[in-house]
Order: structure tokens, then sequence, then C-alpha cells
């Protein structure tokens, strides 16, 4: 995909991920356990990013949610664009795989977003229930841990090692 | 230029980014209507989308409810049986209720005051992405008269206030919100607060009473003050589980545990003109005692 390409193909991905975020998941999950397709995506595609390239996808994802959602702009656009810029950061170090690197790093990112988040709502004076945090965190990391590798499967996302395997064959 | 200038450079452009997005943070934590507006219009863009995935959803939802009452169903039925003899006593009961209901609305004119009450039926069609605030978008806009301020409600009780619109969709800041802000009173003995969203994932909302000794039972009913310009007077916000005092004792809070249920809501009603000094009919909610 050429470069110019890459940020259309992340706003039509976010877009889309959004929209099933908020319209179809609510309708499954409880208030307040609705799990995070847009970190998920963006754990994914880092993955597969230089820094640079995660630092932006991770801040066009934020700011799409921050957008739609119409408050508090700018909590997504930095937690989010932070997450990216050290996932693409460190993935060269990491060995790729389809399905546990994914899971993993989806359900850490998971695990740490939320209470980062609450920090800074904290930050700027916007205290919120730790409760809120602390209750359906389990839920979002085992739904991180199992939908982020579906969502690098659908997006058709496979380690180079793989890809040379199949290419061999 | 030198390695270490850069690396001062690009510390210096991070520090700058972090404040503006603190700064941003800070000055739309409670809604404005212009940025809200923003938000509405993307809705509006994606609504048809949207209204689809959440149709959707509710099938799918339906589906996953049933597989998983599945389990429940056995031990559901034995304490429903028993029940049931409970609701056959009551069902006298509230016969006798339900007539003396009728002839009250009958002698108070009820009927006449829901004249002057313009309503606008609307379809909840996504949720807020995110998990902070609590606001719902609804499939009705300016077109159909909605306006920033006026009171969405559903039979149980009082759902939130419209925050933004657009032409064909309208956002709704849910009483759970951090930042609702209701002003209510407690049914039985009148002691008046503020109620405000504590934790959507509870549901439970805290009542921050103004007097020094406010008489707060739990099993209270708490209706709407009708001081605030938002919500009409006497609409039914929730019932009263828990009464505490502050740390210092000086007043006291209330956990209230309203009276729509969040997760299911699907059809609104939003309150497009009332009659000032008059509060809805039981059946939306509304009527102290």
């Amino acid at each position: 995909m050429a470069a110019w390409q890459r940020p259309i193909y992340w706003v039509v991905l976010f877009a889309l991920g959004l929209m099933v975020q908020t319209a179809l998941l609510p309708e499954v999950f409880p208030v307040g356990y609705v799990p995070s397709i847009m970190l998920s995506l963006v754990v994914v595609l880092a993955l597969y990013e230089t820094p640079r390239g995660g630092l932006a996808l991770g801040l066009v994802g934020g700011a799409l949610t921050d957008l739609l959602g119409g408050r508090l702009i700018g909590l997504n656009t930095l937690t989010f664009g932070v997450l990216g810029y050290v996932i693409a950061s460190y993935q060269p170090r990491w060995r790729h795989d389809q399905i546990v690197l994914p899971g993993v790093v989806g359900a850490l990112s998971q695990l740490v977003m939320g209470p980062a988040q609450w920090l800074l709502l904290h930050v700027i004076g916007y205290p919120v229930a730790w409760q809120m945090v602390s209750a359906p965190l389990p839920y979002l990391v085992l739904f991180s841990l199992l939908f982020t590798p579906a969502v690098g499967a659908i997006l058709g996302l496979r380690p180079e090692s793989s890809r040379s395997r199949r290419g061999g064959r | 230029m030198s390695d270490w200038g850069q690396r001062l450079r690009r510390l210096l452009l991070a520090a700058v980014i972090i404040a503006l997005v603190v700064t941003s943070m800070s000055l739309t934590a409670a809604p404005r209507v212009r940025v809200v507006r923003v938000s509405n219009w993307l809705a509006s863009a994606v609504s048809p989308i949207s209204f689809s995935l959440s149709w959707i959803g509710a099938k799918v939802g339906t589906v996953v409810t049933s597989v998983g009452q599945l389990y429940t169903l056995e031990k559901e039925n034995k304490a429903l049986k028993s029940q049931l003899l409970q609701y056959n006593a009551m069902k006298l009961e509230l016969t006798e209720v339900l007539d003396d209901n009728g002839q009250l609305r009958s002698l108070l004119g009820l009927k006449q005051a829901l004249g002057g009450w313009t309503l606008v039926s609307a379809s909840v069609i996504s949720r807020s992405p995110s998990t902070w605030f609590d606001t719902v978008v609804v499939d009705q806009g300016s077109s159909a008269g909605v306006e920033p301020g006026q009171s969405v409600i559903v039979a149980q009780g009082v759902v939130g206030r419209v925050v933004g619109v657009s032409p064909s969709t309208a956002t709704v800041m849910l009483i759970l919100d951090p930042k609702s802000g209701v002003g209510a009173v407690d049914a039985r003995s009148q002691a008046a607060g503020v109620l405000s969203g504590n934790n959507p994932v509870t549901g439970d909302l805290t009542f921050q009473l103004f007097a020094h000794r406010p008489d707060v039972e739990p099993g209270d009913a708490v209706v709407t003050s009708g001081y605030s310009q938002y919500y009409p007077k006497g609409l039914l916000v929730g019932q009263v589980v828990k009464v505490v005092k502050t740390q210092y004792g000086l007043t006291e809070t209330a956990t209230v545990v309203p009276s729509v249920d969040f997760n299911s809501l699907d059809r609104v009603i939003i309150v497009i003109h009332h009659p000032s000094q008059t509060g809805l009919p039981p059946i939306f909610g509304g009527g102290t005692r």
C-alpha cells in the first residue's frame, strides 16, 4: 500500500470500528462493559508500523474517537498516540506471530489504558470513581486478549516470516 | 543540529502537545454545545449505518441473552412460581389502587394538563465511544423541534437531557453522567439536593442533599425538583438505597438507584415543551405524593 493511502485506510477502518463500538456492541454488552474495538485496532496496526507510523495511527484513531464522543477532546488522542508509538517502537524486538503477540499486547494495553486515562482525568480535575476502571477491567482484558488477534486475522495482517513460509511452498 | 539539540526540540514539542491536549480536555470536560455539535454532525453522517448496526445488535443481543438465560431458567422457574402466589395477592391490592388512581387523576385534571405537553418519540441509535461519560445519540434532531436543554424521559422515569443537536440526530447526556446534575427532592419529605452520576458501571447516582439533617430514608422515591431549567417538576428519577454522612458529618449524601434500566434503552421521549408548574402524569413516572 502506498504511503499516502495508509491514512485513508486507517480513517475508514477506524470509522467502521467506531460504528461497531457505538451502535452494535452496546446492544450486546451492558453499560460500562462495552469493549474498545479502537484499542484493538490501534494495537494490531501498530505491531506492523514504524514508531512514527504508530504514533500517527494512534493519533488518528484517538482523535476520531474523541470527535465522535464530543467531550474530553484529547484524552484518547493522547493516550492512543502514546500507545501506538510505544508498541511500534518495541515491536521489532518481539517475536511476531498471528495469535499470541497481538493477544498479549492487546490485553496488556487494555490493562494499562484504563488506569492511565483514569489518572489523566484526575490530573485535569475530572475525578471519576476507581470502580469504573476496576470493575470492568478483567472482562475488557479478556475481550482484548481474544479479539485483537481476530482483528489482525480479519485485516489479513501476517508477520514477514509467515508470509515468506507461505510464499516458499 | 547536534543530537542534544534535536532531543531538546523533541522534548519541547512533546511538552507543547501535552499542554495543548490537557487544556483541550479541561475545556471540553463538560458538554459544550459547539463541540457536541461537531460530534452530532459526525453521528448524523453515519446514522444510517449506526441504525442498521444497532438493529442487528439488538437481534444479536436477544439471541445472546436467550442462550445465557438457559442456565438460569430452571432456577428462575421455581422462584417465579412462588412469586406468582404473591402477585395474585398483590393483583387484588393493585385493582383497588388503580381505581383510586383513576379517581385521583380525574379529580386533579391531569388529562387537561397533559394536553399542553409536546413530546417527540425517538430511538437510540448509538452510545458514547468513551466509558468516562454517558451520552447516547437519538434519531430525532432540530428538524423535529429538538433543542439543547430539553429533558428526555421514558415511562419509568428520567433518562437525561439533550446537549447537542443536528437536523436529524440529538446527543442526550444520561443522568448517569458525572456532569449531569439533576435538581431533585425526596418525594416523601421534600428534602432537596442535586443528583449526579457516580458510576456508570454500577449505575448508581449520588444525591447530595442541601439540608444539614435531611429527612431521607432508604426506600424513598426521588423526583425532579423543577428548580433547574432543564427538568420539569415531579419526574421520577429513582429510589434511595443508602444514606451516608460526608467525611466531617456536616452534610449527608444518599445513593439512588435510577428507575430507568439504561441497559435496555431503545426508545425515549423528548419533552419539547411543557407548561410551567406542572408535572407529568404518573404513567411517565411523574407525580409527587
